[in-house]
């Protein structure tokens, strides 16, 4: 939010909306109307006097209605822009009334209550529609009483409650009388999956299960002392990398209790105002009504209001649930059927944060094919430097970070003591230093004080200290002259409960800080020149959809495939969900669009090595050497082979998903199997999925498999039953297809992983399953001809393995490549220039793997656009006086940066390639001579650390 | 596909929440022109109302 709003490249217009679009793809005429603020943005500063002095108290829309705000005001603490804005239907200036008190407050006259707005022409070649969804409207459901009774929430209520900057600034008391509840109640599926007129959309909102799940960990954290915590759910939809493994350690706190069954209403205690929550627990049978303090609904998403109108600016449709109408026809979740104008997030559909994430990416991507780029940028002339030779002069910044700091430490205390530590010249604290205002603060501060050494005592450096170096760098302060200490990780969130303490430490973190900072040296940083070219590793959907993006945006792209031919798993598919599409046609078209394109594909060719480093990949394979600026891995995944669960290899009916896929792409019509009569098919969900024995993974894509097998043989006439944990039909469409399956009679029985379904046979042939039936407390027994296994998805143990050794891309304990981040940054990972698509870095979908394609695309493209490539100066170097090339760093570093060169006729040192070096320190502490320096980790640094504490 | 007459060098993103954050820092780092339009007076979206991220339980600002 903060990087969007500082880019050079990206004008941001808030508070404004497009109300024509005319022209053609790649000359699009855009008419975006700006609405006014009554505010100048170019004056207004964002500090608050207006704010103060103004008399209208309004519901803030922000904290969902629970906080209040004025009539001018910042939407939230680090809002981008951090412009106020005047809402004009409550300011007190107006035809009869005459308040004036903001102008009168404003010292930089940003105040214009006669702002007419102001109408942009815009020139663009292609439009990214992301505009989201809107919460549903739990009132709608009146059986709920949400809206009647004070004490039930929303999800999006109750994540304000829970945040520090909320109204309740982190603290959970229930509305009625502010008391600190013990026992809330979570309501799954309020406004979605629903059954009936009253009860919402039919479609899974596929975030809210895992809300409920964090938000339960959250209330533990914030109130220790809660007693008890229910979460009533119809199936735990926890599909997506690591939320299998999120799920299963919630259920071992033991406050927390998951009851099966939806709510039929809710009522109130009205003495007590306590909830009584009628509902049957679907697996006891009983009928009971269980008692809350609170309850919390988890409110599902709908399309947004206002899609409706901006379809008919932007010539799309909207589907019958009111979101943008998806083009399938190249199984991409990002194409509309207008050419130029692409979509991602929830504006079309519900996705959670990392997938909106990657089709974020991947409509950048997509879009980029219809625009002239904008020259290199050029070097900014000169820049102020502020000298940092001679006498340290440290300040320091302390950040509240909301309460989630100051509600803990002693603020004033700490910064009693920091003013006290040597060199430092300046102590200041505030609510939020990263918020747009904090960052100024700093700046104005080391130019007014002469700061050269700035250490901020915050959160975690990991997230935060690359804006804190910007700042810094933009005033003109080296950014190594920055010091981080995260008081926040360190100190408040982990001694809550002792403050006092907490503040100690925070005060010895601070003096190590402070005592490092004051021996910092500036750094610079190198660029390197960049290789404009792109190797795809893996033909599937995933490296297919990456090649043709960055072929289309004229970038030369290597193509590399294992197997003979390009297509993947498409390959070994039937038919592509939700669109119905023949993977056979959509395989064809994407390899006929990778022929026809510039794209060098090369079948039957694998990796022999690849040496250097981002920008300057040297790739040797067994088709021939090229040089590329950055690589794509989209490798895919491997299907899960069962050994002798259920009887798999030994009955010869027991067959798998895939197995069974195979045969419907052989059967026209109706579908049989071994050509026998096809009476009755049992599929055996989750397996080799979700075992924490295996593999604790949900693979995700075997619940909607087993859905589009399960109607394409009910239509064929064949009975179905499914033996399931959870069906998680999420994804696009998904939940409609498992509806419609249950309207064409298949039978769905749910079994536990403690009581597995039992496959009987006779000779070759099963005949029977046994099932322990939860509600009934019998075991049913299903005479059955076939049975499924819905296997799932497992890394490629030896393609990733081998991929890790080369490019040191990490792994996770599921054997996947580990993205940067799981939710912001899905495609990219620690190696710098290597990226990842699709089931390579876990389980995922034809449309999710095509849109990370697309997503890995746009990241590799941004390295070749430009000339070249800055890179970290925190690396080791050698002082080669003291070096005796004796070999050992060489020998120890994963990431081959060390080598020994020959300086002069006889004389070898060892020298370290900055480019490939991560400046982890482990030659510096293995070089026997102490010839090698860890920059900006210096043993000298590092003492100076360990000194200030010993000092005491 | 591709297209014939290339002529604008910006994008057009509708909506300032997470998507489409991301689709113009992409755009913008591949040195594309963005305007990135938002119908609140803030950028953010959802997230921005949210607590904490799982499971890194990350700062959702």
């Amino acid at each position: 939010m903060m990087d969007a709003g500082r880019h050079p490249n990206i004008d941001v217009l808030t508070n404004a909306e497009l109300i024509r679009l005319g022209g053609f793809p790649g000359n699009f005429r855009a008419t975006v109307k700006k609405h006014p603020r009554y505010v100048d943005e170019s004056l207004c500063t964002g500090c608050g006097l207006c704010v103060e002095d103004c008399p209208v108290v309004v519901h803030n829309e922000f904290e969902v209605g629970m906080g209040a705000r004025k009539a001018i005001y910042s939407p939230f603490a680090q809002a981008v822009p951090n412009t106020h804005i005047i809402d004009r239907e409550n300011c007190l200036n107006g035809d009869f009334l005459v308040c004036t008190n903001c102008m009168n407050a404003c010292d930089r006259n940003a105040i214009n209550y006669d702002d007419p707005g102001e109408e942009l022409q815009l020139d663009v070649g292609a439009v990214v529609v992301a505009t989201g969804f809107d919460v549903y409207d739990a009132s709608a459901i009146p059986s709920y009483g949400y809206g009647l009774y004070d004490n039930v929430l929303t999800n999006m209520e109750f994540e304000r409650v829970l945040n520090a900057t909320g109204p309740t600034h982190g603290h959970i008391v229930r509305p009625s009388d502010r008391r600190v509840p013990k026992r809330i109640a979570f309501v799954q599926c309020v406004g979605s999956r629903g059954e009936g007129k009253e009860a919402g959309c039919e479609y899974c909102s596929r975030f809210c299960c895992m809300n409920a799940i964090k938000d339960c960990l959250l209330v533990k954290q914030h109130e220790p002392s809660i007693e008890e915590l229910i979460v009533f759910y119809i199936d735990m939809r926890a599909a997506g990398k690591g939320f299998e493994e999120f799920y299963q350690r919630s259920r071992e706190m033991p406050e927390l209790r998951y009851v099966r069954g939806r709510p039929a209403k809710i009522f109130e205690d009205p003495a007590s105002k306590d909830l009584l929550i009628a509902v049957e627990d679907g697996e006891t049978g009983e009928v009971g009504r269980v008692r809350a303090d609170m309850v919390v609904l988890s409110t599902g998403a709908v399309a947004a209001g206002s899609n409706a109108g901006l379809a008919g600016v932007l010539g799309i449709d909207c589907d019958e649930n009111g979101f943008f109408k998806v083009e399938t026809r190249y199984g991409s979740p990002l194409h509309t059927a207008r050419e130029g104008i692409y979509i991602c997030g929830c504006a079309a559909g519900v996705n959670d944060i990392s997938d909106s994430v990657a089709q974020g990416s991947g409509a950048a991507s997509e879009a980029e094919k219809y625009v002239v780029k904008l020259p290199a940028p050029e070097e900014p002339e000169e820049k102020p430097i502020i000298d940092s030779s001679g006498p340290p002069r440290v300040g320091i910044f302390l950040c509240h970070c909301g309460i989630n700091i100051a509600g803990v430490l002693d603020i004033d205390s700490l910064k009693a003591y920091a003013e006290g530590l040597p060199d430092v010249v300046y102590v200041e604290n505030n609510l939020f230093l990263c918020a747009d205002d904090g960052q100024r603060l700093i700046q104005e501060k080391i130019v007014e004080h002469g700061l050269n050494r700035v250490v901020a005592a915050a959160c975690t450096p990991r997230t935060h200290e690359p804006i804190f170096r910007e700042s810094c760098e933009q005033i003109g302060l080296n950014p190594y002259l920055f010091e981080m200490v995260n008081v926040r990780d360190q100190c408040s969130w982990v001694h809550t409960n002792v403050p006092r303490i907490a503040t100690e430490k925070a005060k010895d973190l601070i003096k190590m800080g402070v005592a490092r900072a004051r021996i910092l040296q500036p750094l610079y940083r190198q660029s390197i020149p960049v290789k404009q070219s792109v190797l795809v590793v893996g033909g599937g959907v995933a490296g297919m959809s990456a090649a043709l993006n960055l072929d289309a945006q004229g970038i030369k792209v290597y193509l590399i495939e294992k197997k003979g031919r390009l297509g993947g798993k498409l390959n070994n598919l039937a038919r592509v969900y939700p669109a119905n599409l023949s993977a056979f046609e959509l395989s064809r078209t994407m390899v006929e669009m990778v022929g026809s394109s510039r794209v060098e594909a090369m079948a039957s060719t694998e990796i022999a090595s690849i040496t250097g480093y981002i920008g300057n990949f040297d790739v040797s394979t067994t088709n021939g050497n090229f040089k590329v600026g950055s690589i794509v891995l989209a490798t895919g995944g491997d299907i899960y082979a069962p050994g002798d669960e259920f009887e798999y290899g030994r009955y010869e009916n027991v067959i798998t998903n895939q197995e069974l896929e195979d045969i419907l792409y052989q059967s026209k019509g109706t579908v049989e199997i071994g050509g026998d009569v096809t009476g009755t098919v049992a599929f055996i969900q989750c397996v080799g999925s979700r075992d924490p024995g295996k593999n604790p993974a949900c693979s995700r894509f075997c619940c909607p498999t087993t859905i589009k097998q399960a109607i394409r043989l009910r239509e064929s006439g064949v009975n179905v039953v499914v033996l399931h944990r959870d069906m998680r039909t999420v994804g696009a469409r998904a939940e409609e297809h498992y509806r419609h399956a249950r309207e064409l009679g298949v039978r769905f029985v749910r079994y536990t992983p403690e009581r597995p379904p039992h496959v009987a046979g006779d000779g070759t042939r099963a005949r029977r399953l046994e099932i322990r039936e939860l509600a009934l407390g019998r075991t049913l027994e299903i005479d059955v001809d076939h049975v499924v296994l819905a296997a799932g998805m497992v890394p490629n143990e030896t393609s990733t393995a081998r991929l890790q050794d080369i490019l040191k891309v990490p792994r996770g304990a599921d054997g996947f490549f580990m993205e940067l981040h799981s939710k912001l940054g899905p495609v990219e990972t620690t190696t710098e220039g290597v990226f990842v698509a699709g089931c390579v870095s876990g389980p995922k979908d034809i449309a999710d793997s095509i849109a990370q394609g697309a997503a890995a695309a746009a990241k590799a493209a941004a390295i070749v656009t430009h000339e070249t490539v800055p890179i970290e100066p925190t690396t080791c170097t050698v002082q080669e006086d003291l070096c005796r090339a004796c070999g050992k760093c060489v020998e120890i570093c994963d990431f081959h940066a060390p080598a020994i060169v020959e300086v002069s006729p006889g004389v070898h040192v060892a020298r370290i390639n900055q480019a490939l070096c991560k400046g982890c320190g482990t030659c510096a502490s293995w070089c026997p001579t102490g010839a090698i320096v860890s920059l900006h980790f210096t043993d000298e640094q590092i003492n100076s650390m360990m000194d200030a504490l010993l000092a005491g | 596909m591709t297209p014939k007459a290339l002529k604008a060098n910006g994008v057009l993103v509708l909506g300032g929440g997470i998507a489409g954050i991301q689709a113009a820092l992409d755009l913008a780092s591949s040195q594309v022109k963005v305007y990135l339009v938002e119908k609140t007076p803030s950028l953010g979206g959802r997230m921005a109302q949210l607590d904490k991220t799982f499971p890194t339980m990350d700062c959702a600002i």
